[in-house]
Formats: structure tokens, C-alpha cells, sequence
């Protein structure tokens, strides 16, 4: 039993939610402290994962036409259809998946010909499909919301932060709880890794995929290391006189040192970053050497780094699924920029023999409708928003490889084995050694947890 | 209306008094315990898993009656032996002694020793189950007895259920919900009641009160804690002077100096707009700009400047449209117009989402923000059950939905009042006409490519030409392709552009005598924020039906409801005699009543609400914990006679705030010391310092951070009020891609001068989607949830940007200027930084080490040379087209950057002023910079 994860005195005091003004983040100082809020921390269950990394197709890639193959759709194609579902109102049509599919591995993981790489046996036969998860919300900011932070109105701490809010993280010189997004942020940006009411050490760090990786991390061009040095020590001198005086101001010492742990991340981060000490083969294994596989494989290579490093929780999110139009053209450039980058990955880390605890979960927002309706007249070939019914895929950390659960014979709804985001929250937690209906933190009058009211375990998808 | 009217015996319990005669037969003790305790413990804590829906049974065991707990489950049958507790397995799985059968699961819904204790009893003495007739019997009786060992039993509108209605509360933790009564003080000649009522508990606990603090600590403290910025050595040193002669006078004096300073108000408001969640945009999946909300943000400063009594200022923000149409002259009109823009401060968009569930999305919102600010109450905790805690019905909460079910969102006219800064207007404008103008034309272009090619399509096909909307519903084989004409680039590019315009026009919405406020009237048929207009004709006969939604959802409406307030405060609000806390249900002057209901002298919560947060702003830390919660689960106060005398003279002397800070100034406590000779046992006794013993140190906000250093280097420009200002923002996150609903965001544009970004930060532009991130880094709120307490944890991306970032360094080399243009000699400028940066001189030691500094950084700057930093004046966007999938390109102006007078850089100036920076750039990342003591 974990009692200190929900008593709220204790804790206030020294996150600074009190008087007093907070200790550290990532500090080795108050990390040898058994209250440091990063400092790693026992799960609460038997954990069967130690990491995430949660690949997020923003935009919500329809299930028919990645991993869930629906014929009766093609059968049904450009009839009209009568679903008063989703959005679109008005006259909508049955659209048939683009692709053709076919079953790979030895679990038969139904997979689209678009999907090259991904097909490979090595990996295929570690992947979980899982058809039964539901959205609840229509539009993009409230279902990337609902699926980063469980709640649909933003606002409350992300995935990460739970993660590491109950797990701390093994590497105090870097961030525990890493995203990585294209150029342009998701809708309701730093929202979705936000740390909500959670102390601020919990915050998830956008490493940027441009310029400086972290804010001003580099100094400015005119200083250089040994400068960056004089100005710390000076700045401790001036601390340290002051801090003689204030001797009732026990957390300055944890000030000072943040500035001494900046400093050893201005080294560690590009480190992390420097992809390119990694073998030619590697490279080549991302897709870094490829226009359209480069961005995304860069950040799966980066995310591998970070995870050996001792990085718990890291979170890519490549954007670009809406299909609401030209399905075909925007679907097969899509998962051409992930497929290659994705199967490096999971062969990597099981090379590595870090995938057994390592949870790389690969979703969306939302699945798509088996229908659309027409745009400036014509039959447009895309889909809808669908909240009843989507895919993922899981692999490693715990999880039991085959498919699991299943969605109506068009797509249109969840049937078997259907579960709310809320449990699917319930079960990344349990794979992680935690409790969610333990893991609470009290704010604005009552305890919160990630699935908001409690949820399930999915016990289908645990090996 | 009286002040507390007879608690009156709600219609059920009457009708259980009838049912109670029938009962002859005396109930046990155990039959009492299990009616009053055990019985509404099983339904709380175990039903909602072994009981109800035959389908989500866990564990093939029921506790919904007697027989089903004796059979048992389907591993464990010995669930409960009566007469015998230790046999009676439900016990260790209460107790959690069974890692398997651990009961309730959730740790926040376990049962208290209490509980588990009457659960024992109740099996000891046999495990009665009395009749459904005998359990009333008893409640009856129970109810009975306002008062008993148990707690109280409050009156209200009543629950979904008789348990919940004839609850029991412990007195102290529904504090809040009672009467404010003035205690009566013993006041010793010139003694202030805040020392009287602080040292009282000093006493009980045997501390002495820290000395007070030194002039100097004082006048920085005064300075901060009423305007936000620094003093300057001038007015250090005169005040020192002053305070040496006679400290009373001459804190007292500055005190009513500061608070007649306009740069308060902009102080004060920021901790309202924290709370209300002020921002310039709507967020959501548009982020669409609420182009007058900044008439609300000086709104706010100047009530506070005026130092309006407290009650006219919640009644104008609740209820300013109604009261405008009282209103004496059109600038009163306006005032109050523009005071309703609390009302549509929450984030809110209707895209994507049915009309229904919008408004639901508006009323929530703007229930539980009223709640909190006003009244300390989240109204969240109450919208699906009656609340677990407190004694407010789900009832009350759709009563208070049902006030606001007839407000409607929009912009509205409002004419500009005198003291509206409108400087910038016309500069600004210009601007956005320019961008509105590019963004046209390169429409025009792509639109006049499209339909040249369809003239040729028509031409070809022997069909008379048609535009777009002409032929919108024709078959496909009798008009041209959708974007024909275009490449697949080109109709990703004028999707961009079509969105820009809307961007834009609404933007020059900015400029107009407009207000983001509400009127009163029937939900809207069609709901877009992009634009919210109130319809010419309103139907004003027009009543909403309101119900309680049953579990919150708009699919289950439950009991019909009218417009009504909190019950358990036990103030009516109508003349309604039925039911006292029943507002007139016409649809005009509900929000009216309620506004006149939450400023109401009796209100309970009001007034205890706004002392406790002024309390807060002076201390670091409020008297009852939490501002925005009193309820039972809120933070109890640490002084209840203090917070009830200060609420109750508040009230009494016309809810002025100022006179408020004068009376926490003028005490002792507040001018003590941080420093305490006993810290070391104090820290141990009274980690929170809830004893006040010391000042507590609070650090600067980002805020203050921000301005306190333009104030230092100079370059503050003080002017009040007026457009949203746009100072630098990190470049890479003002030129940061964006994604909006269809497109990106266009970037962020400086301002092109000094004067004009150098204002204070509590008027730069707040986008919901793109925080500024030096202040964010800072702890500067999100705008989502209301802020009742800011945090000030350390992270290290703060030592970043606080090192490394263009602002810190543009303001170091700024400061090192203004030290070289007053002094010359390098002793004289440290002395000089010192006295700027911390309003003391530098000691011997410090003097020495900081000019052995600069003077090595002489020699390290002479052998660098800086890299000049440019301002772009376009870019190129990128971004991923759904109909291809793949990214295209398009060129965005940035036409602030092309007359742009950049602040002074590290080129502009040689080694010597660049050494002199970095000793500036370490006073300003100090600690003694970075805390008021």
C-alpha cells in the first residue's frame, strides 16, 4: 500500500504548494532524499513494463484502412448509407477501404499492403491489435485530450506525468517524461502533456525538432562553456552569501542547484540528441537516410536513446491523419513516413533486449466513420470522425501479442471486448506497476486519478 | 429579506411522519445503528459493485440485502456470520488485511476506522436488517433532532434521496456554510485586530512572533506586494529616513502612496484575472480571438483602482448587461457591458460539437466559475450527484444552471469610456489591414485561377458559365471538377488564406466600440465563435425548461427545476414562501437576483471568499486554504476568528478592499521578519507556518520578474491600460507553426518599438494556444482552470531561460548600459547595480569578487565576437495537406519586422559593457532579485 501517494499535507509543504517555495527538479541533491519528486520509486504492483513510448498519429487514422480490414465495405462503396453517427449530416455514402490487405506473422495481424516494413515476421509477431477502444468525442482537441490526459476538457496532467508522478525517473540529468511533435504542435498543444494539477516537475519536456532542442538550452552564440561555468560560480557566490543570511529559506540550496543540473544538461541533452554517433545500419534501419522517413524515424532513434538513457516516458506525435478526402493519396503517404521508422524501432529494442520492458504503443485520437458525405457536391473518398470504434497497436512491456476485440462488419462501432480510453489508461498504468485507483492526487476538493472515476483492467491485452 | 428565516421541514420528511405513526414496535439500538450507519454505508461504499445491474456483479456477490450477504460470494462464503466479527470475512476486506479482497478498491474510498468500527458492532449485536416501514420509522425520528452526537443536520432544497437529505455534518467542517459572526476583541489601545487575533494562537502554542522587519526589507515588501515593482535607491533611502523618525507614519504613509498609485490596480487585477482566467483568445480547437477582452482586463484594474466596493463589483460581472439597461449616462452603460466579460472568460468553441452539448459546455463552465470566484465553491463537485460532502444538492446546482440557461454569449456595442486607453489604434489597424489585404489578395489569385479554368470547362461542355455557389448543387457531370484549376498545393494554400481572412477581419474587431458580453434570450439555433451576434429581434417572453440532468447528461433529464441559489446557506433569495431560495422565473433579471444574492451582507461565502484572497496576495499563503473550495474536503482555516472578524468588518465598512491592505499593512504581522530566531523548531512545529510566526518569503511571480527588470534597466514603459502589448517572445516560439482547426496559426508579431513592448506584462497578448514562455516557464497560470494560489516550484528549464534566453540577455546589457550612462567608475556601477537590482549597497567582499568578475570577462568578451540577430519579414509555412498528404508551402509577411527598432544586442555594445552584462545578468538570476522578504 502506497499512502504517501495521497496524503496532501506532507506533499504540499514541499512542492511548494504551501509557504514554503519548492524544492528541484531533476536534482541529484534532493534526489537522494526519499521525498525528491523524480527520484525512481518502487511501482506499486508487479510491473511487467518500466517505459513508454507512445507513437500518436494525430488526426486519427482509420482503423478500415490500417489494421482492421472491413469487405463488406467494399462491397458497400459509394451506397448511400443511413448512420445518423458522427458529425456529417445530410447525404453520406459507404466508402470501401483503398487498400488491399492481407495477414501476416504467425498471429495473422491483418495489415494493409501499405505497410511494408511493419509486415516483417521479427516484428509482426510481437504486435497486439487492439480493435475494442472507444473515443467518446467527435472533434480533435477533445479526443486528443481525452486520450493524453483522460479528460476531455483539458487541462489535467498527461499520460507522462501520471507515469512519472508514481514512478519518479531513472536519469535526473534528463527529462523523465520527453514529446516530440512535428514543427507544427497538435491541436491543443502543450495541453496534451501538460502537468495539469500535478507539480510542475511532472511537466512533460517538448525536446523541438528544430533549433534548440529544449528553450534556450545552448548559451548565447558569444558565451562558451567555461563562461557559462564562470557565471554559475559567480552566481553561487552571490547565493551563498545570501543564503547565509536567510537560514529560515531552507529551499534556496535546491534553487542553486537546478542551475548546476541546467548546466549538466547542456551536455547530456545534445548528447541524447546526437543521433549521429549511432551505426550506418541504424541509420538506414530509421529511414534516416529517406525524405519522407527521416522526421519520424529521427524521433523513434531519439526515443530509443532516451528510453536506454533512462527517459520513462516518451511520446512522438506525427500528424497529417483527417482523412477526410483523398483518403488513398493521404493514408499511403502517411504510413510511409512511419512504417519504416516504427518496425526499426520495435526490432531495435528487442534487439537490445530492452522491449520486454518497454510499452510502444501506437494510436490515434479517434477511428474514422465507414461513411462520409459529399464535399462541394462530389462523392469525396475520406471519412468522418468516429468515436465509437478504432485501432492500436501494442507491442512489448507486458503485452499479449495477437489481435484482440473487434469492430462491427463496417467499422462503425467497438463489439467485443469494447472499452472506454478510461480502461485502456486503467491498463497502461497496471502494466507500469501502477494502481490507478491508487494513484491519486488531491486537488479542488476531491482526490483525481488519470481515469477521472476509476476503470478496468483490459485483461485481454496482458500476456 | 430577513436574515436566516425558520429552517423549515421539507414535504418528505412530513410525509415519513405519517408513515412513522403506523410503527408501533420500539427499534434496538443495533436496528438504529444499522438504519442510520451500516445500511447507507453498504449502499455507498459496496452497491455500486454488488448491487444493481445483475450484468456488472463482481465477484457473484450482492449486499443489497440481509440473505445476500449471508450467502456469500463465489470464493469466500463467510462474508458475514452474525454474532460473530471475527468469522465475518467483509471485515478483513474492509480493513484491507487481504492483499486479494481489498474493499472499496479505491483508496480515496475506504472506509474510515469509524466505519469499520460500526460495521462490527452492527455484526457483534446480530446483524439486524429491519423492514423497509421500520427503517423510516427511525429516520423519522432521527431527522427529528437538528442537532445530536452525530453533527448537524443542515437544511436545504433537499437530495435525490432521503440519506443524503437528513445527512449529519460535523459543525466545523461546514464552517463556511454558517453565519459570519464578528467575535468580540479585547482590543488593547492602538492594537491592531490582526495582531490581537494572530498572537492569540502565538500565545496558545507558546511562540513569540518574529521582530519586525528593517526598513529596507519593508519597503521592497510595500512596494512588491501593492504595485508589483521595485522601489527605486531614492525611495529606499527617503522611506528608510522616514521609518528611523517614526515607523507608524511612515509606513502608513507609503501604504496610502502606493495604494494611490495606478500601478496597484495593475498589481491587484492580475490575481482576479487569475482566477476569472483572463485571456485574449477563445482556445479550444480555433483559439478564435475575443478581440475585446481587454476593455474586461482594464475593467478589472480600474475597479480596482477606484477601490469599488466589493459587492458592486461581483453584482456588474455577474449581471452588468441587465443592470446596463438602469444605467444613468452611456459611459455607466458601457462600464457595465464591459463588466460582463467575466461571463465569457472560460475557454469555450462550439466547432464540431452539437448545439446542445455547447451550451452545456458554456453553463458548466460558467456555473463552476461563478462558484469558485465568487463564493469558494466548485460547483463541478455537485453537477452529477448530490454533492459527497457538502450540503449541496444536485438540486441547487441546475437551480443555479437554471439562472444562467438563458444567457447568451456575444459581442455587443459598447462605446468607448474616457479612461480607455486608445492609443495604438490607428498604427495598429493598419497592421492587421495590411495582413487582412495580403490574405485577400492571394484568395483573389487562387479563386480567379480556379474559375478561369471552370469558364473553360463550361466553354468546352457548351454549358453557360456559373461561380462556385452557383453551381454548388448541380450533378457532377454537368460542372466542373472541386478545385479545378488548382494544383493539389494550390488548394492546400487557399484554404490557408480563406482562414486568414477570418483571422483577420476578426481581429480589426479589436478596434471597435464592441464587448465580448451576453444578453438574455433563447439558445441560438446555429453557434459559431467566430462570430457571436445577439439577434435583432429577441423573443423576450421566451422561458428555458430546465431540469436536473441526471448524472450530468444532457440525455437523462431528471426533475424539473427553476432558476435558485444555495439552499444551506440559509439566505432567501425570492419571495417565493414555498421555497425561499427560488429566483422569479422571467428571463430577464435572473443573474440579477443572484448577483444581489452572492453580494448579499448575510452571504456566508462572499466576503470570507474575497478576504481570504486578499489575505493571500499578502502572505503567500490564505487563511483558509483553499480560495476556491470551503468546502468540508477544502483546507480548514487556520484563523476562523480572524477570517470571520475581518469578513464582517469588510461588510460593515462598504466592502472596501484598500482599506483592507491598509489594516494587514499597518499590523505587526505582516511587518515582521522572515527571519525568526526559533526557525530550526519552527520549521519542525510548523512546517506550513500556519501560526504566521514569520513573514513567509514568497518568490517574485513571472510577472513581477519581467517588470521589475525593465523597471531596473529603465526601460518600463508605466502607461496604463489600452491594446493587448506585444513585447519579444522567444523567436523560435513566435514563429513556432501552430495547428488550428483547418490551418496554422499566423505567427506572433512583435511589436516594432521599445515603448511599445516594454509595457507591463499584465497587458501582453494572451493566446490560449501559445503561452508566452518566459513567463509560462515562471509559473505563470494555464487559462483552462481557475488559479486560486500560484505555484513557484524551481524547474531547470527556468535556469535556462532565465540564462540563456535573448530577454534576459537584451535586459543585461540594457542595465549595464543605463550603470555606464550614470557612473563611470567600475565600483561606482556595482554599488549602483546593487542598489537598483536589491535596494542595498554591496558588502566589502562582494564589491571585490564582483569586480574581479567583470574585469575577467573584460578579457574573455574582447576575444569574441557576437553574431548580429536579424528579424525576418516573411517565411515559409509548411504544412501537411489532407488531400495529398503530404506537405506543401506558403509564404507568410511579417510586416512588424520590416521597421522593426530592435532592442539594444550584444553587437551594439563592446567587451567592456558586455563584461559589465554578465554581473547584471547574475543580479537579476539571484535569489536575493528573485524573493520579496
Amino acid at each position: 500500500m502506497n499512502h504517501h501517494f495521497s496524503s496532501p499535507t506532507r506533499r504540499d509543504f514541499l512542492y511548494g504548494l504551501g509557504a514554503s517555495l519548492g524544492s528541484v527538479a531533476f536534482s541529484d541533491l534532493v534526489a537522494k532524499e526519499t521525498a525528491a519528486p523524480l527520484a525512481p520509486k518502487q511501482p506499486m504492483l508487479p510491473a511487467k513494463a518500466k517505459n513508454v513510448i507512445m507513437l500518436f498519429m494525430e488526426g486519427g487514422p482509420g482503423h478500415m484502412d490500417t489494421f482492421d480490414p472491413k469487405p463488406m465495405l467494399t462491397k458497400l462503396h459509394k451506397k448511400e448509407s443511413k448512420s445518423t453517427r458522427g458529425l456529417e449530416t445530410g447525404f453520406k455514402f459507404y466508402v470501401g477501404s483503398p487498400f488491399t490487405f492481407r495477414k501476416v506473422g504467425q498471429n495473422g495481424i491483418d495489415m494493409c499492403d501499405q505497410w511494408q516494413h511493419m509486415a516483417d515476421p521479427v516484428v509482426a509477431d510481437e504486435l497486439c491489435n487492439y480493435r475494442g477502444c472507444m473515443a467518446e468525442s467527435l472533434n480533435h482537441p477533445e479526443a486528443l485530450f481525452h486520450m493524453n490526459t483522460g479528460s476531455r476538457l483539458g487541462g489535467d496532467p498527461g499520460l507522462g506525468a501520471w507515469a512519472t508522478y508514481g514512478l519518479g525517473t531513472l536519469n535526473q540529468n534528463l527529462p523523465g517524461y520527453v514529446v516530440m511533435t512535428e514543427l507544427a504542435l497538435p491541436q491543443g498543444g502543450p495541453g496534451n502533456w501538460t502537468n495539469g494539477f500535478l507539480p510542475a516537475y511532472y511537466q512533460g519536456t517538448r525536446l523541438r525538432p528544430e533549433g534548440s532542442p529544449i528553450l534556450d538550452l545552448p548559451s548565447q552564440s558569444f558565451k562558451d562553456r567555461n563562461h557559462q561555468r564562470q557565471f554559475i560560480d559567480q552566481l553561487a557566490f552571490l547565493n551563498g552569501q545570501h543564503s547565509a543570511r536567510h537560514p529560515e529559506h531552507a529551499d534556496l540550496a535546491a534553487r542553486m542547484e537546478s542551475y548546476e543540473l541546467a548546466y549538466r544538461m547542456q551536455m547530456e541533452v545534445p548528447e541524447v540528441m546526437g543521433i549521429d554517433s549511432e551505426p550506418e545500419y541504424i541509420k538506414e534501419m530509421y529511414g534516416l537516410d529517406q525524405k519522407e522517413t527521416a522526421p519520424f524515424g529521427r524521433q523513434c532513434l531519439m526515443a530509443r536513446r532516451l528510453v536506454e538513457k533512462g527517459t520513462r516516458f516518451v511520446q512522438i506525435f506525427s500528424g497529417g491523419w483527417d482523412s477526410h478526402d483523398y483518403l488513398e493519396n493521404g493514408h499511403t503517404a502517411r504510413i510511409k513516413s512511419v512504417d519504416k521508422p516504427m518496425a526499426a524501432l520495435i526490432k531495435d529494442l528487442k534487439a537490445r533486449g530492452m522491449l520486454n520492458d518497454t510499452l510502444v504503443i501506437w494510436c490515434g485520437e479517434f477511428g474514422r466513420t465507414p461513411d462520409n458525405n459529399k464535399r462541394g457536391g462530389v462523392y469525396s473518398l475520406g471519412r468522418g470522425h468516429n468515436a465509437d470504434a478504432m485501432t492500436m497497436l501494442l507491442a512489448g512491456g507486458g503485452v499479449k501479442p495477437g489481435i484482440v476485440g473487434a469492430t462491427d462488419e463496417i467499422g462503425a462501432k467497438a463489439v467485443e471486448c469494447a472499452h472506454p480510453i478510461r480502461d485502456f489508461h486503467v491498463t497502461l498504468l497496471h502494466l507500469l506497476g501502477l494502481d490507478d485507483n491508487k494513484l491519486t492526487y488531491y486537488h479542488a476538493g476531491r482526490y483525481k486519478q488519470l481515469s477521472q472515476f476509476g476503470g478496468q483492467v483490459i485483461k485481454e491485452l496482458i500476456a | 429579506m430577513p436574515a436566516h428565516p425558520h429552517r423549515f421541514l421539507p414535504p418528505v420528511l412530513l410525509s415519513l411522519l405519517a408513515a412513522s405513526v403506523l410503527h408501533a414496535e420500539p427499534a434496538t439500538d443495533a436496528e438504529r445503528l444499522f438504519t442510520l450507519k451500516v445500511g447507507p454505508l453498504l449502499k455507498e461504499k459496496c452497491d455500486g459493485c454488488h448491487g444493481g445491474d445483475p450484468d456488472k456483479i463482481k465477484g457473484e456477490f450482492e449486499t443489497t440485502s440481509l440473505e445476500k450477504l449471508l450467502k456469500g460470494g463465489e470464493s469466500i462464503t463467510d462474508v458475514l456470520v452474525p454474532g460473530d466479527a471475527k468469522k465475518s470475512f467483509i471485515l478483513t476486506s474492509v480493513r484491507w488485511e487481504d492483499e486479494d479482497y481489498e474493499m472499496p478498491p479505491k483508496e480515496n474510498d475506504r472506509l474510515t476506522k469509524e466505519q469499520i468500527q460500526y460495521l462490527e458492532d452492527w455484526i457483534q449485536a446480530g446483524a439486524p436488517w429491519p423492514d423497509e416501514a421500520k427503517q423510516d420509522a427511525i429516520r423519522v425520528a432521527e431527522a427529528k433532532k437538528t442537532v445530536t452526537d452525530d453533527g448537524v443536520i443542515l437544511s436545504t432544497s433537499g437530495g435525490l434521496g432521503d440519506d443524503w437529505t437528513y445527512r449529519r455534518y460535523k459543525p466545523e467542517d461546514v464552517w463556511a456554510f454558517q453565519p459570519v459572526v464578528k467575535p468580540q476583541l479585547d482590543l488593547k489601545a492602538n492594537e491592531n485586530p490582526v495582531d490581537h487575533l494572530v498572537s492569540e494562537k502565538l500565545a496558545a502554542a507558546q511562540v513569540k512572533p518574529a521582530p519586525p522587519a528593517d526598513a529596507r526589507t519593508l519597503i521592497r515588501r510595500i512596494r512588491f506586494d501593492l504595485t508589483g515593482l521595485p522601489p527605486t535607491p531614492e525611495e529606499v533611502e527617503a522611506f528608510e529616513a522616514a521609518h528611523a523618525k517614526n515607523a507608524t507614519a511612515a509606513v502608513q504613509q507609503l501604504t496610502a502612496s502606493m495604494l494611490d498609485s495606478p500601478h496597484y490596480g495593475e498589481r491587484w487585477a492580475q490575481h482576479w484575472l487569475d482566477v476569472a482566467r483572463y485571456a485574449d483568445t477563445g482556445g479550444m480547437s480555433n483559439d478564435y480571438e475575443r478581440s475585446n477582452a481587454w476593455r474586461y482586463r482594464d475593467y478589472v484594474i480600474r475597479s480596482f483602482n477606484d477601490d469599488k466596493p466589493y459587492d458592486q463589483f461581483v453584482m456588474e460581472q455577474i449581471a452588468g448587461d441587465e443592470l446596463a439597461e438602469m444605467a444613468k449616462d452611456a459611459s455607466q452603460k458601457s462600464e457595465l457591458m464591459i463588466a460582463t466579460g467575466f461571463l465569457r472568460m472560460g475557454p469555450w468553441d462550439p466547432a464540431m460539437v452539437k448545439n446542445e452539448e455547447a451550451r452545456q459546455l458554456y453553463l458548466d463552465d460558467v456555473v463552476n466559475s461563478v462558484g469558485q470566484t465568487f463564493l469558494a465553491t466548485t460547483m463541478r463537485c455537485f453537477k452529477c450527484h448530490d454533492h459527497k460532502f457538502d450540503p449541496l444538492p444536485t438540486k441547487d446546482y441546475y437551480r443555479i444552471y437554471a439562472t444562467f440557461a438563458g444567457t447568451q454569449i456575444a459581442e455587443r456595442p459598447a462605446d468607448f469610456v474616457p479612461e480607455e486607453n486608445r492609443d495604438g489604434f490607428e498604427e495598429g489597424r493598419a497592421h492587421v489591414k495590411r495582413l487582412l489585404d495580403f490574405a485577400k489578395a492571394e484568395v483573389k489569385k487562387l479563386v480567379d485561377k480556379r474559375e478561369a479554368d471552370a469558364r473553360r470547362w463550361y466553354a468546352e461542355h457548351n454549358l453557360p458559365y456559373k461561380d462556385e455557389e452557383a453551381r454548388k448543387d448541380d450533378d457532377d457531370e454537368v460542372k466542373p471538377p472541386r478545385h479545378c484549376g488548382l494544383s493539389i498545393e494550390e488548394q492546400g494554400q487557399l484554404k490557408v488564406r480563406e482562414q486568414d481572412v477570418w483571422i483577420w477581419t476578426r481581429r480589426l474587431e479589436r478596434y471597435e466600440p464592441m464587448v465580448q458580453s451576453v444578453y438574455n434570450g433563447p439558445d441560438p439555433k446555429f453557434l459559431n465563435a467566430r462570430k457571436l451576434r445577439m439577434p435583432d429581434k429577441v423573443q423576450v417572453t421566451w422561458k428555458p425548461a430546465s431540469h436536473i440532468l441526471t448524472g450530468g447528461s444532457l440525455e437523462a433529464p431528471g426533475e424539473k427545476v427553476g432558476p435558485g441559489v444555495l439552499s444551506a446557506l440559509g439566505v432567501p433569495v425570492g419571495s417565493i414562501e414555498a421555497d425561499p431560495y427560488l429566483i422569479p422565473d422571467d428571463l430577464s433579471g435572473r443573474r440579477l437576483t443572484l448577483a444581489k444574492w452572492i453580494a448579499h451582507p448575510q452571504n456566508p461565502l462572499t466576503a470570507r471568499a474575497i478576504v481570504n484572497r486578499i489575505w493571500q496576495q499578502h502572505f503567500g499563503k490564505p487563511l483558509a486554504g483553499n480560495p476556491n473550495n470551503f468546502g468540508v474536503k477544502g483546507a480548514k482555516p487556520t484563523h476562523p476568528k480572524l477570517l470571520d472578524w475581518l469578513a464582517a468588518d469588510f461588510v460593515e465598512h462598504g466592502w472596501k478592499i484598500k482599506r483592507l491592505h491598509q489594516m494587514i499593512i499597518s499590523s505587526q504581522t505582516y511587518q515582521q521578519s522572515t527571519r525568526h530566531p526559533d526557525v530550526e523548531k519552527l520549521l519542525n512545529d510548523d512546517p506550513n507556518n500556519d501560526l504566521f510566526a514569520y513573514y513567509p518569503v514568497r518568490r517574485l511571480t513571472a510577472e513581477e520578474i519581467r517588470d521589475a527588470m525593465l523597471a531596473i534597466t529603465g526601460e518600463l514603459n508605466p502607461e496604463l491600460g489600452g491594446l493587448p502589448a506585444m513585447p519579444e517572445m522567444n523567436m523560435e516560439v513566435a514563429l513556432q507553426p501552430r495547428m488550428i482547426q483547418f490551418s496554422l496559426a499566423p505567427a506572433y508579431q512583435a511589436s516594432p518599438n521599445p515603448a511599445q513592448r516594454n509595457r507591463r506584462s499584465i497587458y501582453v497578448y494572451r493566446v490560449r494556444g501559445q503561452a508566452d514562455p518566459f513567463l509560462e516557464v515562471l509559473n505563470q497560470p494555464g487559462t483552462t482552470d481557475s488559479c486560486e494560489m500560484r505555484d513557484a516550484a524551481a524547474v531547470s528549464p527556468q535556469a535556462f531561460t532565465l540564462m540563456n534566453s535573448d530577454l534576459m540577455t537584451d535586459r543585461s546589457i540594457t542595465f549595464a548600459l543605463r550603470l555606464e550612462k550614470e557612473t563611470k567608475a567600475l565600483d561606482q556601477q556595482i554599488e549602483r547595480a546593487f542598489e537598483l537590482t536589491f535596494g542595498r549597497a554591496p558588502t566589502g567582499q562582494e564589491r571585490q569578487k564582483m569586480a574581479a568578475y567583470v574585469n575577467q570577462m573584460r578579457n574573455y568578451h574582447e576575444g569574441v565576437t557576437p553574431k548580429p540577430v536579424t528579424y525576418p519579414t516573411e517565411i515559409t509555412r509548411s504544412l501537411v495537406e489532407e488531400f495529398s498528404g503530404k506537405p506543401f508551402d506558403y509564404e507568410e509577411i511579417l510586416p512588424a519586422y520590416e521597421n522593426y527598432v530592435p532592442d539594444t544586442k550584444a553587437t551594439d555594445v563592446g567587451p567592456g559593457t558586455r563584461a559589465l552584462a554578465d554581473l547584471c545578468l547574475a543580479l537579476f538570476n539571484s535569489h536575493e532579485f528573485m524573493h520579496v522578504y
